[in-house]
């Protein structure tokens, strides 16, 4: 491998550039959008209703996984993952964590653009974040 | 539509951007692009130019079942010469470092917002 020359070169060292990191954190904890999704993520998580139906969402969703793989559910059983689907999502509270997830979303997203173009790699894609997350 | 970002976030963000570009990984993997793009390594930029597409005509050639075994021995007789080439090689372990480093900030940043910032970051979905 051919060696590099480092030597006149002003270098950050990664102390340096993670406190950076550490600052964008903080500048970004202060944001609306961060404050906003935080609130709602709480209220999501004490809201026993929202729990329930989340729990049995994904309870029936779990006990379908093998049919669902195979796109084989009856119309029965594909009316009633819809049915507990919709009665977790129509709730306000799921409503409002949604709301402030994508415009947190929405920002980080500008904030990952603005770093991808400005380092020339991908920042989501090389930090191994598939389109499942 | 374009998002603003308030002084303090664009200035957290620069200041993040200018760190990274400083960073010891950053700086090994811009230049060896650069020694990648000059034209004393014109070979190298060449080769990979025919990597990539030598591997584009065989996905396209695999969807219509038609690739022919003297196909993928260029294609494997390419894959030799890449790994044998000093600059690329040199590029592809550089910007490997600087992929490592980057997943270290995001940890890093991730860990004090408890939320993963890339998943956020990211546009694709399912």
């Amino acid at each position: 491998m051919e060696d590099t020359v480092l030597e006149d070169i002003e270098i950050a060292s990664p102390s340096m550039v993670k406190q950076a990191a550490r600052d964008f954190a903080a500048a970004l904890a202060e944001t609306p959008q961060f404050k906003a999704f935080e609130q709602a993520a709480y209220a999501f998580r004490q809201n026993q209703a929202a729990q329930l139906a989340l729990q049995a969402y994904q309870q029936k969703q779990q006990s379908l996984r093998a049919l669902l793989m195979l796109n084989a559910l009856s119309a029965e059983q594909h009316d009633e993952l819809e049915r507990l689907e919709s009665a977790f999502i129509t709730q306000p509270v799921v409503q409002k964590y949604f709301t402030a997830q994508a415009e947190l979303a929405t920002l980080c997203q500008a904030l990952g653009d603005a770093l991808s173009e400005s380092i020339g790699l991908n920042y989501a894609a090389a930090c191994g974040v598939s389109c499942c997350g | 539509m374009q998002t603003v970002l308030n002084p303090s976030m664009q200035e957290a963000a620069d200041a993040l951007i200018g760190n990274l570009l400083a960073s010891e990984a950053f700086v090994r993997c811009q230049q060896a692009h650069a020694r990648l793009n000059e034209d004393r390594h014109r070979q190298a930029h060449t080769l990979l130019e025919q990597l990539s597409q030598a591997q584009a005509d065989l996905r396209k050639k695999q969807a219509n079942s038609g690739v022919i075994q003297t196909e993928i021995d260029n294609l494997r007789t390419l894959q030799e010469q890449v790994q044998h080439n000093n600059v690329i090689m040199t590029y592809a372990q550089t910007q490997q470092e600087a992929v490592n480093f980057l997943r270290e900030i995001n940890d890093e940043i991730s860990q004090l917002l408890g939320i993963n910032f890339a998943s956020f970051a990211n546009h694709t979905t399912c």
